[in-house]
């Protein structure tokens, strides 16, 4: 069935430097969910789990390689242009990695539910920019062995669930998908905040600041360059209580 | 006096702490993060300082911050005011990364450890780099240089210290270059030029400076002039980092040097583009050698003194250092093993210690192994879940065995002890190998590093041997002790060491003594009576993009993920064994 969202994803991917760039950013995070995953398997009591987590691991270092060559291959045959625009980056998610997760503070069932639904949202988005890379066969090609991939990753850790939690894999399925959501609103939030916090501060900056603007240049003009003394009382006993 | 140290919120983060005069413990939040150059407060670093010595907060008589937090938003601010309108971006940045948590430092600290407020304490950025690299010198009497990116204002410092056994201890930092006239910005600035991380990739310009020559050495004095009175002053049209978050460098230093290379470009040095890259990083490694040769030759004519003591991230210049000791005229160099802002941490204890507190001196011992240490154990327990075979031996059949293991080209994960303090594997947590043929290079590039190319591999010999391998100037071992100078291998032995030897024939040694790491010399002495040369190629024990690993579980993963044939932690021993990973995901699944 086809993704409701496949016309944009169609204009996401139509343009082989927005390809390039989207491969180049997939293969930093999937090399940052390759090392979430070391330090879970190196956290973990489980040895089935350790072992399972470092394959996994690995086999996120092996996308990560194969988006970055892709990528790389990509933008070699382009000519020399801008650089990363950013524009397409929320409208064609890769994988999130485990997003803010602090690997070392989760149960083996908490981490193994969230991993399930992270690999489940990758394999669902790549599996529709495959329908979409029609043009491209050896990007399609790439985004085809992964998907592979993710088909195990999801296997393996609904399977491990039901072992670790046979009672409680339901609840902690739910749990992960609350802390998605509640991921997803924070990150949206953060960076809503982030904007007006930047639109008061650049108001403030304009309508506020240029007086003392002005005196920080007049005092900028006024200072040698050079070497400038320190005051012996910076080097005094006593000076180390304060915080300027 | 129990004394904890803290060094936070821009790069590497650590806690060092500081018990009668001494250093109990310090380490790295990265390491036990596990978040490569983690800036976070180090509350992991802190619980295991605190819990390595017993301590409780509320033990601790002083807790000491390396910088002053209102002194560095007050050059923050300012500096966005003074690049007024272009700053707006610069300013938003400031204010919502400075005031949530960078600028409240006390009351973070009273809220984290519960310690009351007046025995937080604040160090000057750049007196806690003095005092990390004089206080853990065995010098008495030296000259100080401290130089980085950007402390509070100061960019670079120099000054002099003194210790009295059993006496008074002073520090004095006479004059500084201010923000943003820094050595460290600009060699940065190249950093973000050549495609690298800043404040992380600046070794690699230094690797890559080898491959090529300094044709652009009159574009680079064009960035950064000399001063009348032997300091030096960036033109600042060339720069941007001192008006936004954004850039380094201006439109100006583009046109002046030719685009910039992307960071994901791979840099083919076989190219007339991977040639300009090489030959900008050399360009811009000799204006910077030149400038800290002059000062330090005008330093040592000032004060007289035969020592210098260096600190801060510059001093990571192995290159620069071993230029400093041989022609500025001092006859020894300390560069401690953490020199830049992780080191802080033990110079911010160290100088509350000293200077705030009045403790008579007492010297600091001169290793790097202040961290945490291994589970002996640990190794054959993972082993064992792993259904893989493990030999527990005692040290004098390990080293033999290992000697072997080397000699027969097998590459070896190395885990013993406590661990490094400071960016480098100094042979605690370390990857060791035969440095003699380039293939061995090649592979632990492509196999186990991950890394570029144009990147070296160090060696590391017994001190009493250093020199029959390598050109090393007087004062030049105790510089290598720490693996803080770049040398040239003898001529007749780079064939032979070519794993380990530049593309200029150097390499940035570190000579080992015996009483550093005792079986690790035994390790060197016992290659070399199978290879005829007790040298051996050691490179930290971490893969691209992750920090060095800590406890025994982490070397097992990195040895599990990478081409590494042998593991050795503490008396524990495992090879690899081939298994397809098609067929353990078989099995497993």
């Amino acid at each position: 069935m086809q993704s409701p969202l496949s016309s944009v994803h169609r204009w996401v991917w139509r343009d082989a430097r927005r390809r390039a760039n989207n491969l180049l950013r997939f293969a930093e995070v999937e090399a940052d969910g390759g090392r979430d995953l070391v330090r879970a398997a190196e956290q973990t009591r489980d040895p089935l789990l350790r072992r399972l987590f470092l394959v996994h691991a690995l086999d996120e270092q092996r996308h990560a390689d194969l988006f970055r060559k892709r990528g790389l291959a990509l933008m070699a045959s382009l000519p020399v242009g801008p650089g990363d625009d950013g524009r397409a980056d929320w409208l064609a998610p890769g994988e999130r990695g485990l997003d803010d997760l602090r690997v070392e503070q989760e149960r083996d069932g908490a981490l193994l539910a969230f991993l399930h639904l992270s690999e489940k949202a990758a394999a669902r988005d790549f599996t529709n920019y495959i329908a979409v890379l029609d043009g491209d066969p050896p990007t399609r090609e790439v985004f085809e062995k992964v998907v592979h991939d993710e088909a195990f990753h999801m296997n393996y850790t609904h399977a491990q669930l039901l072992r670790v939690a046979p009672k409680d894999h339901g609840r902690l399925l739910w749990m992960a998908r609350l802390r998605r959501l509640w991921s997803l609103y924070l990150r949206f939030a953060g960076a809503l905040a982030s904007v007006i916090g930047s639109v008061v501060l650049t108001l403030q900056y304009f309508v506020l600041l240029p007086p003392f603007a002005l005196l920080a240049r007049r005092a900028q003009a006024r200072e040698p360059r050079g070497w400038a003394p320190i005051a012996p009382e910076r080097n005094a006993r006593g000076a180390q209580k304060r915080q300027y | 006096m129990k004394i904890l140290g803290i060094s936070a919120h821009y790069h590497d983060s650590a806690a060092a702490l500081v018990i009668d005069g001494l250093p109990v413990g310090a380490v790295q939040q990265e390491r036990l993060s596990r978040r490569k150059n983690d800036a976070a407060f180090p509350l992991e670093a802190i619980e295991w300082c605190l819990d390595h010595a017993g301590l409780s907060p509320e033990d601790l008589d002083a807790v000491v911050f390396y910088e002053r937090p209102m002194l560095k938003f007050d050059r923050i601010l300012v500096s966005a005011l003074r690049a007024f309108p272009r700053g707006r971006g610069a300013f938003a940045h400031a204010m919502k990364n400075s005031l949530g948590e960078k600028a409240w430092v006390r009351g973070l600290i009273t809220a984290q450890l519960g310690v009351r407020r007046d025995k937080i304490l604040f160090t000057e950025h750049h007196q806690s780099h003095a005092a990390a690299a004089f206080l853990t010198a065995p010098t008495r009497h030296a000259a100080i240089m401290t130089t980085d990116g950007v402390g509070e204002w100061a960019t670079l410092t120099v000054g002099r210290g003194q210790r009295t056994a059993g006496g008074p201890t002073s520090i004095v930092l006479d004059r500084e270059v201010r923000f943003p006239h820094s050595l460290g910005m600009l060699y940065s600035t190249f950093t973000a030029y050549l495609g690298f991380a800043v404040n992380e990739g600046e070794y690699k310009v230094m690797g890559l400076a080898a491959y090529g020559r300094p044709t652009m050495i009159d574009q680079v004095r064009k960035l950064i002039r000399r001063t009348p009175d032997g300091a030096f002053a960036l033109e600042l049209d060339y720069f941007d980092f001192h008006t936004t978050v954004a850039r380094s460098y201006s439109k100006r230093f583009a046109e002046l040097f030719g685009p910039p290379r992307q960071a994901h470009e791979p840099i083919d040095l076989a190219s007339a583009e991977g040639r300009r890259f090489a030959d900008v990083a050399a360009s811009v490694q000799a204006v910077l050698e030149e400038i800290l040769v002059d000062m330090t030759r005008r330093l040592r004519a000032e004060t007289g003194l035969p020592d210098l003591c260096l600190g801060g991230g510059v001093a990571l210049n192995g290159v620069a250092n071993a230029r400093i000791l041989a022609e500025s005229g001092f006859e020894r160099l300390f560069v401690p093993p953490a020199p830049g802002d992780a080191g802080s941490a033990l110079g911010a204890a160290l100088y509350a210690d000293r200077i705030h507190f009045g403790t008579p001196d007492r010297d600091v011992p001169d290793h790097p192994f202040w961290g945490p240490s291994i589970d002996d154990d640990q190794l054959a327990r993972l082993a064992g879940e792993d259904g893989l075979p493990s030999t527990t031996l005692d040290d004098a059949a390990l080293v033999e065995q290992t000697a072997d293991d080397l000699a027969a080209g097998r590459v070896v994960g190395w885990m013993e002890g406590a661990t490094e303090f400071g960016p480098r594997a100094l042979g605690h947590r370390s990857i060791l190998t035969a440095p003699h043929d380039v293939a061995m290079r090649d592979r632990l590039n492509r196999d186990i590093k991950y890394r570029e190319e144009f990147r070296p591999f160090a060696p590391i010999v017994p001190i009493e041997a250093a020199d029959r391998y390598f050109e090393l100037p007087p004062g030049g071992a105790r510089l290598a002790r720490f693996m803080s100078g770049v040398f040239p291998v003898r001529p007749q032995w780079r064939e032979r060491l070519a794993a380990i030897t530049h593309v200029d024939g150097t390499a940035r040694v570190q000579t080992l003594e015996r009483s550093m790491a005792p079986r690790l010399h035994d390790l060197l002495e016992a290659y070399g009576r199978r290879s005829g040369m007790p040298v051996l190629l050691n490179t930290s024990f971490n893969l691209a993009g992750e920090p060095i690993v800590n406890r025994v579980v982490e070397g097992y993963s990195t040895f599990r993920r990478s081409g590494i044939d042998v593991l050795v932690a503490g008396r524990s021993r495992i090879v690899k064994r081939a298994l397809a990973q098609a067929t353990l995901k078989e099995e497993l699944a």
